[in-house]
């Protein structure tokens, strides 16, 4: 399948920046291990497993087109001294992850490339569950105090 | 803990290189299932996940020396065009993975931390199976010619 104008561009640059997300929440899932908070950890840990299926599936996209997937380049990966430090970081890039993949969705509807369009769309809803759930952690910090909101993430999810 | 010396730089050093592994056996699985080689496909994801596995315990065990792990590096991912080519990139990658670990090794013993020694020889041997099949498979394509050999991969292992 040869792809629309365009579209391999815009697929190339969501590829990069899945595959920054991918360093980005090993770095970060390290990290709350590391301080000892459990809970972060594991959910640092899903949200890279889930930035490994995007990047999957963009791949294989790339691939159906008949376009070659650059792999070899990740944009800069934000670190942090804290964990309120982490979660402003992420939600940072989140939110232009979300502004391009509205881009690359407006630009698949306008040369109509409507699988693009979808494989996109499924990525953007991941994409802002995530942004409410660094919106929600950051608000519930100010809320309850960082002291608090951290002692809570010591012990992992499930007990 | 505190790192000996030039420790840290090292497991950067191999954290690059396995974060380039990753990249480059995904590529090279995905290009596999694009071409219907469902076997090659399957065995080669498990070993960019394999890899996910390592990055994952470098970067714990750089913070757990106090270091600061250096996840925006990476090497050339060389993809190959043909599967003969992509077994050719990968094992001029696990050739280079090994000589890094080796020198790993060598260091760690000399300035006495075991403990990183120990975690380097037990990615040494994972390096040391995979160039096996690797050799195994450039060797099987030599014997019994890569048609054969590709026809044979067209199915996923059951």
């Amino acid at each position: 399948m040869k792809a629309k104008e365009g579209v391999l561009g815009y697929l190339g640059r969501v590829l990069t920046a899945e595959l920054t997300a991918v360093h980005q929440y090993l770095l970060h899932a390290a990290m709350c291990k590391n301080w000892g908070y459990q809970r972060l950890h594991e959910h640092f840990s899903h949200l890279a497993d889930e930035e490994v299926r995007h990047s999957s599936g963009l791949i294989d996209h790339v691939l159906y087109l008949d376009g070659t997937p650059q792999v070899e380049h990740v944009d800069t990966i934000a670190g942090g001294s804290s964990v309120a430090e982490l979660l402003e970081a992420d939600l940072r890039f989140e939110l232009e992850d979300a502004e391009l993949l509205r881009e690359a969705i407006a630009h698949c509807s306008k040369v109509g490339d409507f699988t693009t369009r979808h494989l996109l769309e499924h990525m953007i809803i991941d994409t802002e569950e995530h942004i409410d759930w660094f919106e929600t952690q950051l608000r519930t910090i100010k809320q309850v105090g960082l002291a608090l909101y951290l002692a809570e993430h010591i012990q992992d999810g499930k007990s | 803990m505190k790192a000996k010396q030039g420790v840290i730089e090292i497991l950067n050093k191999i954290l690059t290189a396995d974060l380039t592994a990753i990249n480059q056996y995904f590529v090279h699985a995905k290009m596999c299932a694009n071409w219907g080689y469902d076997r090659l496909h399957h065995h080669v994801k498990q070993r960019s996940f394999d890899e996910m596995k390592d990055a994952e315990e470098l970067v714990e065990h750089i913070l757990y020396l106090e270091g600061v792990p250096n996840l925006q590096r990476m090497n050339t991912v060389h993809v190959g065009e043909t599967v003969p080519e992509q077994f050719k990139a990968d094992l001029k990658a696990e050739q280079e993975m090994l000589a890094l670990l080796s020198d790993g090794v060598v260091h760690c013993t000399k300035v006495g931390d075991f403990t990183t020694r120990h975690m380097f020889e037990d990615m040494v041997k994972d390096v040391d199976q995979h160039i096996d099949w690797i050799e195994t498979q450039m060797e099987t394509i030599k014997q019994v010619g890569l048609e054969i050999y590709l026809a044979e991969q067209i199915k996923k292992d059951s």
